[in-house]
């Protein structure tokens, strides 16, 4: 029998180097891999090169607590609560180093990863990424006739950070609900975490094994984080937290308030204070359930 | 009909009647105009339009409120669900799979290239907006695109945008085509003031109606380039009492529309 793969949240983030190259998973309010965020932050990680499926807070919270040096953009926003704050500022600031890519641009550059490629073939649309992202696109010869082309550079990350619902000692995981670029990100990267809100069996795997989207080869270290994507939603178990995603917007007003906000929920706070801290009532309305319904 | 139209149920409604029935569409995220409109044509001229998620990947859902297109409660209730990967194909790469998007933006210009990046320079952003996903792509390869903004002022119709993430028609005239981009391009800009078309050949702006009490001097101040006015444009046919009842009893129930744009 092979090692279990579950360790603590601290324990899989430890390796994570200063400078890493990391991807983050999900989708703007679902599935952001926050609690391996915030021990990214508490381990005060620095100078990191985001690679973020189109997301939102995980993205902007490293941003904001001094994690990135870089980060590449296919979609950084908070939707209803407006532009990400600290994405924003530290971009209107120069701070930090934004690499713009489109939809071709990261999923040709995934796929180049996976496969060992050193670029993907898109189609040239005509925009103004190429100017901005020289490193991510550059042209390709075509034949007359032949639709123009250009070229997406890998995408390989040192690690990508994941959430899902469910998965077992041997890190076979299984998604209860869409799976977005996940699997992807994870066959492009080098090492790969993935936290859940739940440990099962390898039975229960098994008996529904066409939800295992990341088979245990795929998989490096297993988090056991229930509510692990709060203030963001894990689908089909519970919904996203748009009172503490508010929140987290107004906090983002000043370096003090933030700071607050960090100290509050990040900082001092183990996963399991970081629950006690959001509170029992609340977590159990963000369950998703036909009563609650909203 | 109780209430008059919020600016949001307008546009649901001017967008839903310009839909053909059978056509495929992707809608993309934080989209409730965009989900009311196609949900509305489904239950007036459309009921067999097809349209997908990009974010959930879930095809019709089918509730009568609005919901996010990431949210799990709208893929239970889809009848298809496509991994990402799979549906990254007909969007970043296959030609002319999709009938139609359509698109928000910061800004659009005089030949409808859109702008979802930055105002200002990529590198010290006067404002730095969400990214582009998959607009590049929907813009250069579907079979045509529109565009929805929830303002109309100089900031928002530009002449030229600053970074170009959605192909329009580029310079205007056939330089798209010279681009080597498929047959397409910009159908509709709908806007608080009015509804505005392509002109033939030169491809620039033009005003198509002019919505209920605005004049055609308010639009030509809100607009920072010239805009192409063919004899006296219309006023624009309002929702009328059966397209509100169906918007507010099957697709809209809790009022988003009304709530976020009014």
């Amino acid at each position: 029998m092979t090692k279990s793969k579950i360790v603590s949240v601290d324990e899989a983030v430890a390796e994570i180097q200063d400078g890493a190259k990391v991807a983050l998973g999900g989708w703007i309010f679902n599935s952001q891999p926050m609690a391996l965020v915030r021990a990214l932050i508490r381990k005060r990680a620095r100078n990191l090169h985001l690679i973020p499926a189109p997301g939102s807070i995980a993205p902007d919270m490293l941003i904001g607590a001094g994690c990135a040096a870089s980060t590449v953009c296919v979609f950084i926003s908070f939707e209803q609560f407006g532009l990400a704050p600290h994405f924003r500022r530290q971009s209107e600031s120069g701070a930090l180093k934004v690499h713009d890519l489109d939809g071709p641009g990261i999923a040709g550059g995934l796929r180049a990863g996976i496969c060992d490629l050193p670029y993907m073939p898109v189609p040239d649309l005509g925009t103004d990424l190429p100017k901005f992202a020289p490193e991510h696109y550059w042209p390709l010869p075509s034949k007359e006739g032949e639709r123009k082309m250009l070229a997406v550079a890998a995408i390989k990350p040192d690690v990508c950070l994941l959430h899902a619902q469910q998965a077992d000692e041997h890190g076979n995981v299984q998604y209860l609900g869409p799976p977005f670029f996940d699997a992807m990100i994870a066959q492009a990267s080098r090492r790969v975490i993935v936290s859940v809100d739940r440990i099962v069996s390898t039975d229960t795997i098994r008996r529904s094994n066409h939800l295992t989207k990341l088979p245990g080869a795929m998989v490096d270290a297993i988090v056991e984080a229930p509510f692990g994507a709060h203030p963001t939603a894990s689908p089909s178990l519970f919904r996203s937290d748009g009172a503490h995603l508010k929140e987290y917007v107004k906090s983002s007003a000043s370096s003090e308030t933030f700071g607050g906000y960090l100290d509050r929920y990040v900082r001092t706070a183990s996963p399991d204070a970081y629950l006690d801290v959001i509170g029992g009532s609340r977590l159990a309305a963000l369950a998703v359930s036909e009563t609650n319904l909203k | 009909m109780s209430a008059n139209p919020s600016l949001g149920e307008t546009l649901a409604v001017l967008l839903a009647r310009d839909i053909a029935d059978g056509e495929k569409v992707i809608i993309g995220t934080n989209s409730d105009i965009q989900l009311a409109a196609c949900n509305l044509a489904r239950r007036m001229q459309a009921p067999r339009l097809w349209w997908i998620s990009g974010p959930g990947g879930m095809v019709n859902p089918t509730r009568d409120h609005l919901l996010s297109t990431a949210d799990y409660e709208n893929v239970e209730s889809a009848e298809s669900w496509m991994d990402l990967p799979v549906m990254i194909d007909f969007i970043d790469w296959k030609i002319h799979f999709f009938d139609f998007a359509i698109l928000s933006a910061l800004q659009v210009d005089r030949f409808g290239n859109i702008n979802t990046v930055v105002v200002g320079d990529q590198r010290k952003p006067k404002v730095r907006g969400p990214g582009t996903v998959g607009i590049s792509a929907l813009c250069g390869l579907a079979k045509r695109f529109y565009v929805c903004l929830t303002r109309h002022d100089r900031s928002a119709f530009v002449p030229r945008v600053d970074f170009l993430c959605g192909p329009g028609h580029m310079e205007g005239g056939d330089s798209r085509e010279r681009m080597g981009l498929p047959p397409g391009g910009p159908k509709l800009v709908l806007s608080p003031l009015g509804v505005f078309d392509f002109a033939p050949g030169s491809k620039a702006m033009r005003v198509r109606s002019i919505s209920p009490g605005v004049t055609l001097e308010q639009i030509r101040d809100s607009t920072a380039f010239d805009l192409v006015v063919d004899g006296a444009p219309p006023v624009t046919a309002m929702p009328n009492d059966q397209e509100l009842d169906l918007l507010r009893k099957h697709v809209d129930r809790r009022g988003d529309l009304r709530r976020k744009f009014p």
